[in-house]
């Protein structure tokens, strides 16, 4: 077969349906689906910057009303608090360069590989954030005079969710290397 | 914009192009699962994307962009489902048309399955006669780009024609 010929066999079918479309289905569907615009990106920014502002917070506030005067839980909360902040400003950052997208397919994959390398990035950060966090954490439970299990029990879950950081953090370079592929196998001549 | 208008225009668009969608999803999705699993990301995608058409392109051009950037991504998710995976009681979407359709346009799906997903969708733009200047705009690539791509992946069908022609099938 020619090419011409395989073109009209490609164009009888829009004479004929490949198929046919439950309408209720589909705006149920759009219904139940229309809020969730946020990107998982959005969704993990906005805990990271809770979280640390929330634990950040808390621990001033302990510290101050038992008046410890315990200096790494002093040094840990404005950690907290700065880890926050450094979430904010990146997250504006972010915001701010997703315009420089064009709509093509080519600048769609550039725009995912960047949502994807900053993912990348931050998770790797916050995956070393815990580092200095559980240190701090350790030495407050230390100066406090908390029961070694108490300590152990902590540096275990610290111990968890740096390896559960490990795990997030290949997803997102997995994600990344396939996104980067696909870009390269686009730019490719021939 | 309001919903009411939104939903307007996506009643258009779908009722005038819903064959262009359809061709994407055949192309990109093999067993029916998958198929209706890609036909709701492409229209919750095209749903979003109203707000944001400038009318700087052809509704065409604008939905093959939005269908073919989901599908190329879709392609990466690990939640592809095989035939017997089928639920029953769960509420698709796509039905399956059951008029017969042609054996060589089914073999042409297959062939252009088997392609990969940047080639796939080089092949259904050209197919549906778009030129190298709107291919390249869709895509983000130069136009030389295109016209080399295409030059391969035309002899490949031409050749892979000819064998199916060979065996008489």
């Amino acid at each position: 077969m020619e090419f011409e010929e395989l073109r009209k066999i490609w164009d009888a079918q829009d004479n004929q349906p490949l198929y046919a479309i439950n309408e209720k289905a589909m705006y149920n569907l759009i219904l139940s689906k229309k809020k969730q615009a946020h990107h998982i990106t959005n969704i993990s920014e906005l805990l990271l910057i809770v979280v640390n502002i929330g634990s950040g917070i808390l621990v001033l506030v302990l510290n101050l009303f038992k008046q410890s005067g315990n200096i790494s839980l002093y040094v840990l909360s404005a950690w907290m608090l700065a880890s926050a902040l450094y979430t904010l400003v990146r997250r504006i950052q972010r915001i701010n360069g997703d315009q420089q997208f064009d709509r093509s397919i080519n600048g769609d994959l550039s725009h995912a590989i960047s949502v994807a390398s900053y993912q990348v990035r931050i998770s790797q950060i916050m995956r070393w954030n815990i580092l200095p966090v559980a240190a701090l954490t350790l030495l407050g439970l230390w100066e406090g005079g908390k029961p070694i299990w108490i300590v152990l029990i902590v540096l275990l879950f610290f111990a968890l969710t740096y390896y559960a950081g490990g795990w997030e953090h290949n997803i997102y370079k997995k994600k990344k290397h396939e996104l980067e592929i696909l870009q390269k196998k686009l730019g490719n001549e021939g | 914009m309001t919903e009411k208008e939104q939903k307007q225009i996506f009643e258009e668009w779908l009722t005038q192009h819903k064959a262009l969608i359809f061709k994407i999803v055949r192309a990109y999705a093999f067993t029916v699962m998958d198929q209706d699993d890609l036909f709701q990301e492409i229209i919750i995608q095209t749903w979003h994307s109203i707000p944001a058409f400038r009318k700087e392109s052809s509704v065409t051009t604008w939905l093959y962009r939005i269908s073919l950037n989901t599908a190329i991504k879709w392609t990466k998710k690990e939640r592809k489902h095989y035939q017997s995976d089928a639920i029953d009681g769960v509420m698709h979407i796509l039905e399956e048309s059951r008029m017969q359709t042609d054996e060589r346009l089914t073999w042409l799906y297959e062939e252009i399955y088997k392609l990969d997903e940047i080639d796939r969708s080089i092949t259904l733009l050209l197919l549906d006669g778009f030129s190298y200047k709107e291919m390249a705009s869709i895509l983000g690539i130069t136009e030389s780009n295109v016209g080399v791509k295409i030059n391969r992946i035309k002899k490949q069908l031409i050749s892979k024609s000819k064998k199916y022609d060979h065996y008489g099938i």
